[in-house]
């Protein structure tokens, strides 16, 4: 057969070919771009969801969320939600939402009603979902105005917000202490290089402050720095950003603490992470609030070590909240009961019964959902603690803590819808720095170029 | 007398019907107005239905192949091929920008680097897993050795083990800093490798589970091959005094060469597919040294840029095709 | 001649301990991983993570079964699997053995262009159609249907490829011989080349068991809701969470989810393996390419 495949192959591929020119299939083709009318009124926009007037509304939803602690968290509150809602069956899925969302959508095929989404992807499947400003404005001026900011789309808001994750600066109290060093000295980031080298002069090991080695995660983290100065990547009209005062600033730090070995490269709590910080090695982790879940489950040997403060400051008296992470619900227009997803999230989140069920005490957490803050302001009330202080954290009041660097997180910075894509050419650029294979400046400009170039121009 | 030589014996038409050449080309089968059943009778055409009965066999054996060859292939690239020459993110209208998607694949580094990290992943894998699955299999073809069934089942079980599983497994393995291979490399005085985190080693930590996983199943393929050779070749090696290497190098690879051949081409193929591997244990990373053809494909389809996606689908295609015509010829028996 | 008979013999002995030393350490490579995650599954899920060489040091326990059975429909997956691997296997059983007995044992009109396009099946990557066979499904309406999980690709090209291999080596004679006994084309196939083929048919059998029930890429796309979920795709349910971005907090648990799931996953085939072996080997011998 071997002789003449050759020529068979050839002839097949002319086949699909000749086949191509004279069939046509496909989505409908313009030649021109073409862009949604921004003439519609707001009233008749229907793109825009509106609450159910019905008084005993009834009928089923499909709710997506990720496997793990909080599909249980939220499986829990299920019964809660039934109490008010007898006649709402909610069919509550494990899925791999990363893998199939897009194809879901795109095929408009057993379209669940809502989905769980970080923050980071929301602006990416705007084109597919309600735009919530009408369902939202009883409660927009009580959710954190950076939820807001992420979820803004062009005007539109296409995320019910869920949590809000400050930023915090873990540090491991006790080995600190030993090396005499007082974490409240600690107000900017140049007073914690400053620490971090006086605590490699006592412990000549040490790396003491994590540098993230996974480029998504980096990212994330860079986008908290960035938010503690007001920025983002791009401003609200998609125009980038990167090559600013603010950028070169964070930069130029992470690459200092790289250069000085005053850094621990590892992925969040992989197995080198984790050596790293149970051998105290590793003392500062300038993280979200859910980097708690560490010293409460995975750090045996220093949990009960760890505390959480505010972070530093970029300079003295600077801003010292930023968010990092955080996810939503996003309710697809195309699927069946979207008005009775919205009762379903509208409950969790902005009724007393529902955020207490997510938040406090649970199977997973018996102490109550501590690795975010509502974004809901009357849940993030200081003195009305959701989840009780554990051991994990010395019994410190992480509460308190969260809710006051919750309150200072600047808002108004929105996600660009290719804030994923940016990892490739971003976040993989930061890595590179801290490999000592370019200097933050390069970061700048080679990113900037690339994002623009792969990115925003191929929208 | 071999079936060819039997075949030619009837090709004047003579013999029982059942004998006549239904695997020779239609035009020498039923010549119009020769037909072969009435070679006095008047000249006349076949009616449809005779001519079916003659030749419309291997059309209908074929036919559910073609059927859903048609349908969940042609039809599929056809849909690709348009959708190449346009933007679409998945919805709405899609907007006719002609070579565009073709022009910023080919001009962009990133895309030849997803065909480079192929390559380099091809160069990985082949020479070292046909050298190790030859020596599992050479060993195992001897009958004399005990325990031949348990190796051979061993040998087979990484492939049936089910890869997302298996590369989560890998990502503790291989674990910089407190991964069990680490570990055992400071037994014999190394130093620690980033395996996963440096782009030197990503790609042959990468090959390896991929060597891991589907070396057993090309051992099977070239036992197989072993088993078909003859005892009698090496019998008469042995009583003309040849070693085992030179039995090796003299007998078995030469005898062996088409069975090596199809497992390479095979290997290449699916070397060039892999997408799952790098999907699950790296994600393309670090600095996208493990972005596969396959994997950087998807990543525009991961981003809704569907139009590009489709270009780059069409790309591969090409390719492929190019690189099994190349082995196609590799294969071609030197006569 | 006694002195060259020992040395021979322990030329042989040495020749047999150096292949146990060889395969030994192989198949210990090869096992290993297998073994470290059907104990570990077991453990504890932050042991998992922690010590991950402590494979009994850490206590027993069935807690990553019990939250696997909660979280994930892996029972409904089974099933799923098992529909499919019924369905669609017989077809490729039927379908591809048929269409390679009118490439091997025919010639017509059309063919070199037929049999490219086998080849050309074979060559492309699933990734390459995911978007428009998902586009195609839509249009059909078959997005989460059995249907869809089922026939594209149910007529495997590799499977025609391989069954090619095995029926030309069936002896013309013998198909004329039965065509001299009165057997009608389809006669000679089913009564004739079946039979002839059985080890090769056997081989095919356990490989198209093996990829269906493996197959990942197009389930994880097409099964839109988890009713449709295969096996597979409730292992990637889990598999997300560990191999995005590890934003979840709960990363050991869903390992150890995930080993659990594995675990169950693994061991169908791993018996049907061991006990099919004999007819996959030499399946194998029977279609693979050989001198």
């Amino acid at each position: 057969m071997e002789h003449t495949t050759a020529k068979r192959l050839a002839s097949a591929a002319g086949l699909v070919l000749a086949f191509s020119l004279a069939t046509a299939c496909g989505p409908p083709v313009t030649s021109t771009s073409e862009s949604d009318s921004p003439t519609t009124s707001a009233r008749t926009n229907p793109n825009r969801l509106q609450a159910p007037t019905d008084d005993s509304p009834s009928g089923e939803i499909i709710i997506w969320d990720r496997s793990g602690d909080l599909y249980e968290v939220f499986d829990a509150a299920i019964g809660k939600f039934n109490q008010k809602y007898p006649n709402i069956t909610v069919r509550h899925e494990a899925v791999d939402i990363a893998s199939k969302l897009r194809n879901t959508l795109i095929t408009g095929t057993d379209v669940p009603d809502g989905v769980f989404l970080d923050d980071a992807y929301v602006a990416g499947y705007k084109d597919y979902l309600w735009d919530l400003s009408d369902v939202l404005g009883p409660y927009i001026d009580h959710i954190a105005p950076q939820k807001i900011g992420v979820n803004t789309i062009d005007g539109g808001i296409y995320g019910v917000p869920y949590d809000l994750d400050p930023g915090l600066l873990y540090y491991n109290e006790v080995a600190l202490a030993e090396a005499g060093i007082d974490p409240n000295s600690i107000e900017t980031y140049d007073d914690l290089l400053e620490a971090a080298s006086r605590y490699k002069q006592y412990r000549p090991s040490a790396q003491p402050i994590h540098l993230e080695q996974g480029a998504w995660l980096g990212q994330l983290q860079l986008e908290m720095y960035a938010n503690q100065l007001n920025t983002s990547m791009a401003d609200a009209d998609g125009n980038l950003r990167l090559d600013s005062a603010e950028y070169l600033r964070i930069l130029t730090w992470l690459d200092g603490v790289s250069q000085q070995g005053l850094g621990t490269r590892a992925e969040y709590l992989s197995p080198s992470d984790i050596g790293y910080l149970e051998s105290r090695d590793e003392v500062f982790y300038p993280w979200a609030i859910w980097f708690d879940y560490g010293p409460q489950a995975q750090l045996p040997e220093t949990s009960g070590e760890w505390r959480a403060m505010e972070l530093p400051a970029w300079q003295a008296g600077g801003a010292r909240g930023g968010a990092m992470g955080g996810s939503s619900f996003i309710l697809p227009k195309e699927g069946a009961n979207s008005q009775l997803s919205w009762l379903f999230y509208e409950f969790l989140m902005f009724d007393e019964v529902g955020y207490t069920a997510v938040y406090g005490p649970n199977d997973v957490y018996p102490g109550g959902t501590n690795t975010s803050i509502p974004s809901y302001g009357p849940a993030a009330d200081p003195a009305k603690p959701l989840f009780e202080p554990f051991a994990g954290l010395g019994y410190q009041d992480l509460w308190s803590v969260a809710v006051a660097a919750g309150q200072r997180i600047p808002g108004g910075n929105p996600t660009p819808t290719w804030w994923d894509g940016a990892v490739e050419y971003l976040g993989n650029n930061v890595q590179r720095m801290l490999d000592g294979d370019m200097t933050p400046q390069e970061v700048i400009d080679q990113s900037t170029a690339d994002i623009q170039s792969n990115l925003i121009d191929r929208q | 007398m071999t079936a060819m030589t039997a075949v030619q014996g009837e090709a004047s038409g003579t013999g029982p019907f059942w004998r006549r050449p239904w695997r020779r080309p239609i035009s020498q089968l039923t010549p119009v107005g020769q037909d072969e059943r009435r070679p006095a009778g008047p000249r006349r055409s076949l009616r449809p239905w005779q001519r079916f009965r003659r030749a419309g066999w291997p059309y209908l054996f074929i036919a559910p192949f073609l059927v859903v060859f048609v349908a969940f292939s042609v039809y599929p690239m056809l849909f690709t091929l348009r959708l190449s020459f346009t933007r679409w993110h998945g919805t709405g209208l899609a907007q006719w920008v002609g070579l565009n998607n073709y022009a910023y694949l080919l001009t962009n580094p990133a895309f030849w680097a997803s065909l480079k990290n192929s390559a380099a992943l091809w160069l990985l894998v082949l020479p070292a897993q046909i050298v190790l699955a030859l020596a599992i299999a050479v060993l195992l073809n001897n009958t004399a050795l005990k325990l031949r069934g348990f190796y051979r089942v061993a040998a087979i079980v990484p492939f049936v083990t089910p890869l997302v599983a298996v590369a989560q497994i890998w990502v503790v393995l291989f674990d910089r800093d407190y991964g069990v291979i680490n570990h055992i490399l400071n037994l014999f005085g190394l130093p620690d490798v980033g395996w996963l985190v440096t782009s030197t080693w990503s790609k042959p930590t990468l090959a390896l589970l991929f060597i891991w996983k589907t070396t057993g199943f090309i051992m099977i393929i070239l036992l197989s091959g072993l088993q078909a050779i003859e005892p009698a070749f090496y019998e008469a090696a042995t009583i003309d005094g040849a070693g085992r290497a030179r039995q090796i190098s003299a007998i078995t690879l030469p005898l062996l060469r088409r069975t090596l051949m199809f497992a390479v081409v095979m290997q290449t193929l699916a070397v060039f597919q892999m997408f799952t591997e790098p999907y699950v244990v790296t994600e393309g990373g670090p600095y996208s040294s493990t972005t596969t053809a396959g994997l950087y494909l998807y990543n525009h389809i991961n981003r809704a840029d569907l139009g590009t996606g489709s270009a780059n689908s069409f790309l591969l295609v090409i390719i492929m095709v190019g690189l099994s015509l190349v082995f196609v010829r590799l294969l071609r028996p030197k006569d | 001649m006694a002195v060259i008979s020992t040395t021979a013999a322990r030329r042989r002995l040495a020749s047999q301990v150096g292949s146990h030393l060889f395969l030994a350490a192989v198949t210990a490579a090869f096992l290993a991983p297998v073994i470290w995650a059907l104990l570990s599954a077991f453990k504890q899920p932050v042991a998992i993570i922690q010590r991950p060489l402590d494979l009994f040091g850490s206590g027993f326990t069935l807690v990553n079964y019990v939250r696997m059975f909660q979280d994930v429909p892996i029972g409904q997956g089974f099933f799923n699997t098992a529909i499919v691997l019924v369905i669609k296997g017989a077809i490729t059983m039927l379908g591809a053995p048929l269409a390679a007995y009118g490439f091997a044992k025919y010639t017509f009109p059309g063919k070199p262009i037929l049999f490219g396009a086998v080849m050309v099946t074979l060559m492309l990557p699933v990734i390459v159609l995911i978007i428009p066979l998902l586009l195609e499904m839509k249009e059909l309406g078959w997005v989460g249907t059995y249907q869809a999980l089922i026939l594209p690709g149910s007529v495997d090209a590799f499977a025609i490829f391989w069954m090619r291999q095995v029926i030309a080596a069936v002896p013309d004679e013998l198909l004329d011989a039965g065509r001299i006994d009165g057997c009608s084309e389809p006669g000679v196939f089913w009564r004739i080349v079946l039979p002839a083929i059985r080890p090769g048919l056997a081989g095919l059998g356990v490989l198209t068991i093996m990829n269906i029930y493996n197959d990942f890429v197009w389930p994880v796309v097409v099964a839109s809701s988890s009713k449709m979920a295969t096996l597979q795709v409730v292992l990637s349910t889990l598999a997300q969470n560990i191999a995005g971005h590890r934003i979840s907090a709960d990363y050991a648990s869903v390992t150890g989810e995930l080993l659990a799931a594995s675990s169950i996953a693994l061991i169908p085939l791993l018996v049907l393996f061991i006990l099919l072996q004999k007819h996959f080997i030499n399946g194998i011998l029977a279609g693979s390419v050989k001198g």
